[in-house]
């Protein structure tokens, strides 16, 4: 996929304390984050970050608490500023932007969506929804059609008039959505947007952020600490510990062949077979020669192939994509992709 | 002798404390000590005097006593008063110039009109049938026996000062929210205000003002009484929850429009308490203000501790009573509506 970046991080460094610049030093020389603390009390965000992040693809950010991901997501729109490093959109150095650029930026290229849904408690769904136009100095009846739509959109029709406190915590996080969505910005960042919500509700977000994606492709930088929802999301994954990047790629990239003993420790008790898909482990088309039990879809996951299948190990499928037939998955690969690789298991041991 | 002379003879200065002897007034204990022929020489340790300023006065006359401090106080005060009030004077004019029209259009609008208006206000501040029943019967009780008059005064005062602390004391509230260094300049201030008795910064007014004029107890009321509107305003402001303040810079507003859009509404139910609180602490002090000529049923309060009208001070302070709870109840059910709109 060669695709436009659309957002880029370069050699992006963040230190919390009275004199980062002195501290910075230290981390360039090499510190670790707790040396940096006991020795030098400062605290280390972020340490040499570099992604890139493509236009129209989901950028997820995973890390557990204190690994750095919201300080990161926070530089984009440079609601934090770097102590050190580069951060471009659409090929300007963002950090170079006037206080004006800035709020520009803000206002029509990125929209934002929080973890503790951050809606006005005074104003109605509708307001809400249309804050952004709102601080544009759109009037309610400029904005009001396309609220509707959004709000509508995202399931939320005939809710306009009440209160965020009348909402529960899911609808309220749609009227957080629908805000982002209300402010056309081409850019949304989604701070941990689905975290505080109970299970069932969160997955049904998922699945209307991604059925949204699929209309509107928008470029969206997603944190989470669950790498299911990571998982499930994600067109490109980066993986954060300590502030710093450990492995970033292709999520199914990731699951197959995890580069650390951190990450192995993460994907150690995921359901494998729900999270890979056909295209991860298909082989190449073959001549025609072998049967195939039937056609699947390059994007299904193994979960479902196993239950077309009904746990028979000898069959093959097709694979297809527009009704081209670009694969053949052997059950056998699917059997053996399921297996954790015995490299991990060592590592998992070594790490526990 | 006294205690401390081998201090002073010990330090070399026996010279200087001899050159600047001076014969000033004695004081009482002095001539008491003197009509009984006893000399001030302590009889043990237990009996050691502090080293105060009279005390080492009394051992060196060179030294300072303790009353030319407040002497001194006195006299500085006397100094930069003249000054002070040619800044002051022109400044707060405005004041009584609020005090006494409201005080006359009080007075002199026909009861018949005075009274359905009030009734009107209350309504609409708190879409409340029962609380406007109530206050009518209150403002008719009054009238009828006969203080209509003082307690329309009295409000007339609260309804000028409280305005006026809200006017004030709502910006710059909002000026210590966004500055530590302000607030921690200002808290010491507002402390000191809401500390010192009342009647204490009675008396530098009384040297900068004439009596006479409204807007003495004016600024005694106000100085009272805005401490905490700016301290709820403050804090409401500082209390704004952080992440929707994170999202309104992340949509790119103004200072101006978090101010406006933001902060000021959700912050909304804790200014109201302190503008309730406000009107609470004039009516305190506008019957202490009656000191000082401000007119109303303080002045009745008054005259019944100074003639011991026992009958006329109860009735008056049940009167004040009655205000309070009017103003109390209204203020809170306009803040109640507040609040129901501003669930989080």
């Amino acid at each position: 996929m060669a695709k436009d970046i659309k957002i880029s991080i370069r050699n992006l460094y963040k230190i919390f304390g009275p004199t980062p610049d002195v501290a910075l030093e230290y981390v360039r020389k090499g510190m670790g984050k707790a040396d940096l603390l006991e020795q030098q009390r400062h605290v280390l965000g972020l340490r040499d970050i570099n992604v890139d992040m493509h236009d129209g693809e989901i950028t997820v950010i995973m890390g557990l608490s204190g690994s750095g991901k919201s300080t990161l997501i926070r530089h984009l729109n440079r609601l934090i500023d770097p102590t050190a490093g580069e951060i471009r959109v659409d090929g300007e150095d963002i950090m170079s932007y006037t206080e004006e650029q800035l709020r520009k930026l803000r206002r029509e290229r990125m929209s934002m969506v929080f973890q503790k849904f951050a809606l006005l408690p005074h104003k109605t769904v509708l307001e809400n929804a249309g804050m952004a136009k709102d601080i544009r100095g759109y009037t309610t009846s400029d904005f009001e059609a396309d609220a509707r739509k959004w709000l509508a959109r995202v399931g939320l029709e005939g809710n306009e008039y009440q209160y965020p406190h009348q909402l529960s915590g899911g609808m309220q996080q749609r009227v957080g959505i629908a805000r982002a969505l209300v402010s056309d910005a081409p850019i949304m960042l989604m701070d941990e947007a689905f975290s505080a919500l109970d299970p069932l509700i969160r997955s049904d977000m998922q699945d209307l952020l991604l059925e949204l994606q699929e209309e509107l492709k928008k470029t969206i930088v997603f944190i989470t600490h669950d790498l299911d929802e990571a998982l499930k999301l994600a067109d490109h994954l980066v993986i954060l510990k300590d502030g710093e990047v450990v492995q970033q790629g292709d999520p199914q990239e990731i699951l197959l062949n995890p580069g650390d003993p951190y990450i192995v420790d993460f994907i150690s008790d995921i359901n494998r077979a729900r999270v890979l898909r056909v295209r991860s482990v298909m082989s190449p088309p073959d001549d025609g020669d072998s049967e195939f039990a039937g056609d699947i879809s390059e994007k299904d996951n193994l979960e479902s192939v196993l239950l077309k299948s009904e746990g028979d190990m000898s069959l093959n499928f097709r694979v297809v994509r527009d009704d081209q037939h670009v694969g053949t998955l052997h059950m056998k690969d699917l059997a053996r992709a399921l297996v954790p690789t015995a490299a991990s298991a060592d590592r998992s041991k070594t790490a526990a | 002798m006294a205690t401390y002379d081998s201090l002073f003879s010990s330090l070399g200065l026996e010279q200087w404390c001899s050159e600047g002897k001076s014969s000033g007034p004695m004081s009482m204990a002095d001539l008491l000590n003197k009509n009984k022929g006893e000399s001030a020489e302590p009889a043990s340790l237990w009996e050691l005097p502090f080293p105060s300023m009279d005390a080492l006065n009394e051992s060196c006359a060179a030294f300072p006593q303790s009353r030319e401090l407040t002497k001194g106080l006195e006299q500085g005060f006397l100094a930069i008063k003249d000054s002070l009030s040619l800044v002051l004077d022109p400044l707060t004019q405005p004041l009584s110039w609020f005090l006494d029209g409201a005080l006359y259009a009080m007075l002199n609008t026909p009861w018949w009109i005075v009274i359905p208006l009030l009734l009107a206000v209350v309504y609409v501040v708190t879409k409340s049938w029962k609380l406007m029943l109530f206050v009518g019967g209150s403002i008719v009780l009054l009238a009828f026996i006969d203080h209509y008059d003082y307690a329309m005064q009295t409000l007339a005062i609260i309804f000028v000062c409280a305005f006026l602390c809200v006017l004030l004391g709502v910006p710059i509230g909002i000026a210590m929210a966004r500055s530590n260094s302000l607030q921690r300049m200002i808290i010491p201030v507002l402390d000191m205000l809401q500390t010192l008795p009342p009647f204490v910064y009675l008396i530098p007014l009384i040297f900068l003002f004439s009596v006479t004029e409204s807007k003495l107890y004016g600024i005694a009321i106000i100085l009272y009484a805005i401490v905490p509107v700016i301290r709820l305003t403050n804090l409401g402001i500082r209390l704004v929850d952080k992440d929707v303040i994170e999202a309104a810079d992340a949509f790119g507003m103004t200072p101006r429009q978090k101010l406006y859009k933001v902060q000021i509404p959700l912050a909304l139910p804790n200014i109201m308490a302190g503008v309730n609180q406000t009107i609470m602490m004039s009516l305190a002090m506008v019957v202490i203000a009656s000191l000082v000529s401000a007119p109303g049923l303080g002045v009745l309060v008054l005259r019944g501790i100074r003639n011991l009208e026992l009958g006329v001070g109860l009735v008056s302070g049940l009167g004040i009573v009655i205000l309070a709870v009017i103003l109390d109840r209204v203020t809170k059910a306009s803040l109640a509506r507040i609040n129901v709109s501003q669930k989080q």
